[in-house]
């Protein structure tokens, strides 16, 4: 894969780029150029400035201070439709194909050939489609709908399509983080014969192992700062990982070994809940993890990992298709969430949207869970209000006022209410899908130190988690996840992030 | 300020409803021939036309409560009234026949349910489907010819008196109340409300929303067929398609009446405004000097000006509660 092509052509550059959002600095002074016909990868943690940037080229963020060139000409652009007119095509995660058209339909979304009289040319359409396919080497039957498609070959579409739009450049945001490998591995190829066509790639991913693969270059941000672009040759996967988390490397770990003072106690009880080799087709395959009584299992990996599927089926959300869930130490079938709360588990999900009854009193939203255990058929008010009351006061909702609507608290206090009620009968297990996402510094805190508190009642932990932090700061043992799979299980002992991060 | 926003916002949902009766109540006082509307007979007249209106619509806010709709009701109604005629001329005793046809359409109604939360199916298409089969059993056992032989009991229920008072406002009066004592007062009440708040977030809570939901549509089945059977009584005949008007008339009163057709939020009071508006602009247009062939026409338009008012009111007492918020943390 030697580069003999010049890469002195300079199709867009970024200089001294400044994003305010009120008081936060989102992008710090980042300069960042792009050559002709190269695969440039920006990675970073969660917060580093990636989407930020992103945002700024594609148009999204219009407020910022530092310059734009396009085609060696300055360039401000007002909104994304504009950014896309003049040669900037951004994919999202989220495609935005129609499956239901076919696929040559997609190809030609909004600008169909027609004829005099206004009716498309569906036979120019087809012809021209498959054509324009076959030159970027994909093969597909172009009358057939998008949705009969793999994800992988739907977004090959979505690719082909911006570049038939006329884009120069393509940014490629998360392409892989919903992809098997061999499909991972199939955009790949087309992205290097795109690049051997002198398109240029803006690749934005989470996985190292994808970035080395496929990059010329590689840009690093880092609390919104540029660290270091570097020629793929110069890099390797641990350099990447000590650029992006830079000297904190050290201090960290200083900061994580004195709270996790869990492994130093070694008395667990017993273990509570396990799963063997569980799969989900698409989602995650032969997970293994258990969990004792008094224990906290960190579940780290990146978005896309599998994770929330598989806390959906640990609470009966969603049904595996393989494999087997363990509750004391009997096999069981959690065939929907109702049988999951029965048997004693109990699930924060990831998104809050998800757990709140907006419009609703807060109250309501803790007795809810357990209201056949709180009263009879008939419902009492006083009864309702008190142990709601009793949990508020317990998990620290602030302000205390069980009266009040839901939707009213911020967001910390909505996730101490969603703890809440799982508390009214206390659940062997504790699933918690990103339990502090989203939330300041304090009400993080205060969410955590709950959890510790869970945990010296006795409750088994799985805590799940895309930021290292909040898994090495809180876990006994972690569960390292990757693209479906569980790459590695350790005793939370003197790790560090940089090790997470290697095995996601 | 402080206090006022939530109570506005909590009560609009009451308040707008409220506001639309009183002024098509004092409009029809003033606007009918010789006063003839605030009459005390005019009065249970208005009653008494909405009273099997009324049945169907208290399992419609039960529907509508769970953010599902169910067009299947009217057809519900008519399958009913023919079903227990058709019993009753194969010599089943007429309390019986009853019993076996409200039994039928609470059946239907499962079977709705069932099919719309298993199969994750929208209850539009299943109840639009449950519409045809309903209408289709009523054509095949009445084979196109009405049945003017109707039990006993509906024939009471329908058109006799207790006392000075219709059974039929009886019976709507009691169907009206337990509907509202079972969702304020029960469990089975909250998880109605809380299912159509937040139908994932009452799922991840463990409840079993399959279960509500489909419970909802059978008793929405139920109470068209009991409307559909004293309806039928009323009458005194049963015939293939006799209630269809009821269908859109039974939604729309439960929705003028501000019970939210994405669920979670109304009720049966706010169903009881709903019909006495209904009630009061079918009956009070027929006591004005309106062209008869204009009367349609003039009932849609308020009914949508109705509408209107319902949810520019809601905004209004939100944005209230919004600029409280503010002042609040200013």
């Amino acid at each position: 894969m030697a580069h003999t092509k010049p890469f002195d052509d300079i199709i867009l550059e970024l200089r001294n780029i400044t994003q305010r959002f009120g008081g936060v600095v989102a992008l710090d002074n980042v300069s960042f150029n792009l050559q002709r016909g190269e695969i440039h990868s920006i990675v970073g943690e969660n917060g580093a400035g990636k989407s930020t940037l992103i945002k700024i080229l594609s148009g999204v963020h219009t407020q910022y201070e530092g310059e734009m060139h396009f085609h060696g000409s300055p360039v401000r652009f007002h909104s994304p439709a504009d950014a896309k007119a003049k040669g900037i095509g951004t994919i999202y995660q989220e495609l935005s194909i129609v499956p239901s058209l076919s696929v040559a339909e997609n190809l030609f979304l909004g600008r169909q050939p027609v004829n005099k009289l206004g009716i498309v040319n569906w036979r120019q359409m087809y012809r021209e489609a498959q054509t324009y396919l076959a030159e970027l080497g994909v093969q597909l039957d172009v009358k057939r709908p998008m949705g009969s498609y793999a994800l992988g070959e739907q977004q090959m579409v979505e690719v082909a399509r911006v570049l038939f739009s006329g884009a120069d450049v393509i940014i490629l945001d998360e392409p892989t983080s919903a992809l098997s490998p061999p499909e991972a591995e199939r955009l790949f190829e087309f992205m290097m014969r795109l690049r051997a066509q002198y398109k240029t790639m803006i690749f934005i991913t989470h996985f190292l192992e994808d970035v080395m693969r496929v990059s010329d270059r590689i840009t690093v941000l880092k609390n919104g700062q540029h660290v270091t672009t570097v020629p793929k040759s110069e890099a390797s996967k641990s350099f990447l990982i000590q650029q992006m988390i830079g000297g904190e490397a050290e201090t960290l770990m200083a900061s994580y070994t004195i709270q996790s003072d869990a492994h130093a106690a070694d008395s667990h009880g017993e273990i509570v809940f396990e799963t063997n080799r569980l799969s989900k087709s698409r989602q995650f395959s032969g997970v293994n993890l258990s969990v004792r009584a008094g224990e906290v299992l960190g579940v780290y990996g990146f978005m896309g990992a599998g994770k929330t599927a598989l806390a959906n089926c640990l609470f009966g959300y969603e049904q595996p298709d393989a494999g087997e869930i363990k509750l004391q130490g009997k096999p069981v079938r959690i065939k929907s969430s109702t049988v999951a709360r029965k048997m004693g588990i109990a699930y924060v999900p990831n998104d809050r949207k998800l757990s709140i009854f907006p419009g609703k009193e807060v109250y309501k939203n803790i007795t809810i869970t357990y209201l056949d255990r709180i009263l009879g058929q008939i419902l009492s008010k006083s009864k309702e209000v008190q142990v709601a009351e009793e949990k508020i006061k317990q998990v620290g909702v602030y302000p205390p006022d069980p009266m009040i609507d839901i939707a009213h608290l911020s967001g910390g206090n909505q996730q101490k209410a969603i703890l809440a009620k799982w508390l009214v009968k206390t659940p062997q297990v504790l699933i918690l899908n990103e339990p502090t996402r989203g939330m300041d510094v304090g009400a993080k805190d205060d969410v955590l130190q709950l959890v510790r508190q869970f945990k010296q009642q006795g409750m088994a932990i799985v805590l799940i988690s895309s930021e290292p932090e909040i898994v090495l700061g809180n876990s006994d043992r972690i569960v390292v996840m990757s693209k479906g799979q569980v790459t590695q299980t350790v005793g939370n002992v003197d790790l560090t992030k940089e090790q997470l991060m290697q095995w996601a | 300020m402080e206090k006022y926003g939530h109570w506005l916002k909590a009560r609009m949902r009451f308040v707008a409803p409220f506001l639309t009766l009183t002024i098509l109540v004092v409009f029809f006082s003033f606007a009918s021939e010789g006063g003839r509307f605030f009459t005390g007979i005019n009065l249970l007249n208005i009653l008494q036309q909405a009273a099997a209106l009324a049945i169907m619509a208290t399992g419609v806010t039960y529907v509508l409560l769970t953010a599902e709709i169910d067009l299947s009701i009217a057809s519900m109604a008519t399958m009913a009234g023919v079903f227990a005629s058709y019993l009753l001329v194969r010599g089943t005793p007429g309390l019986l026949a009853v019993l076996i046809a409200l039994g039928a359409a609470i059946v239907l109604g499962l079977i709705s349910g069932s099919i719309t939360t298993y199969f994750g199916l929208p209850s539009f298409m299943t109840t639009l489907g449950m519409m045809q089969v309903a209408d289709g059993l009523a054509i095949y056992l009445t084979k196109g010819r009405p049945f003017f032989d109707v039990p006993e009991i509906t024939l009471t229920l329908g058109g006799g008196y207790l006392g000075p008072v219709p059974w039929i406002i009886i019976i709507a009066a009691v169907v009206l109340l337990i509907g509202h004592l079972v969702l304020a007062y029960t469990r089975f009440g909250r998880y109605i409300y809380m299912v159509g708040g937040n139908s994932e977030a009452a799922e991840l809570s463990g409840v079993n929303t399959k279960l509500i939901r489909t419970l909802a549509l059978a008793i929405g089945g139920g109470t068209a067929g009991l409307a559909g059977l004293i309806n039928t009584g009323r009458i005194g005949s049963a015939h293939a398609g006799g209630f269809e008007g009821m269908l859109l008339d039974a939604i729309a009163a439960v929705v003028l009446g501000g019970t939210s057709l994405f669920g979670g939020e109304g009720g049966i009071p706010n169903t009881i405004i709903g019909l006495l508006i209904f009630g009061v602009l079918k009956n009070g247009l027929n006591l004005i000097d309106l062209d008869i062939y204009l009367k349609t026409f003039v009932t849609g338009a308020v009914l949508l000006i109705a509408l209107i008012i319902n949810v520019y009111s809601l905004k209004l007492g939100e944005s209230a509660e919004y600029s409280e918020e503010e002042s609040a943390a200013a």
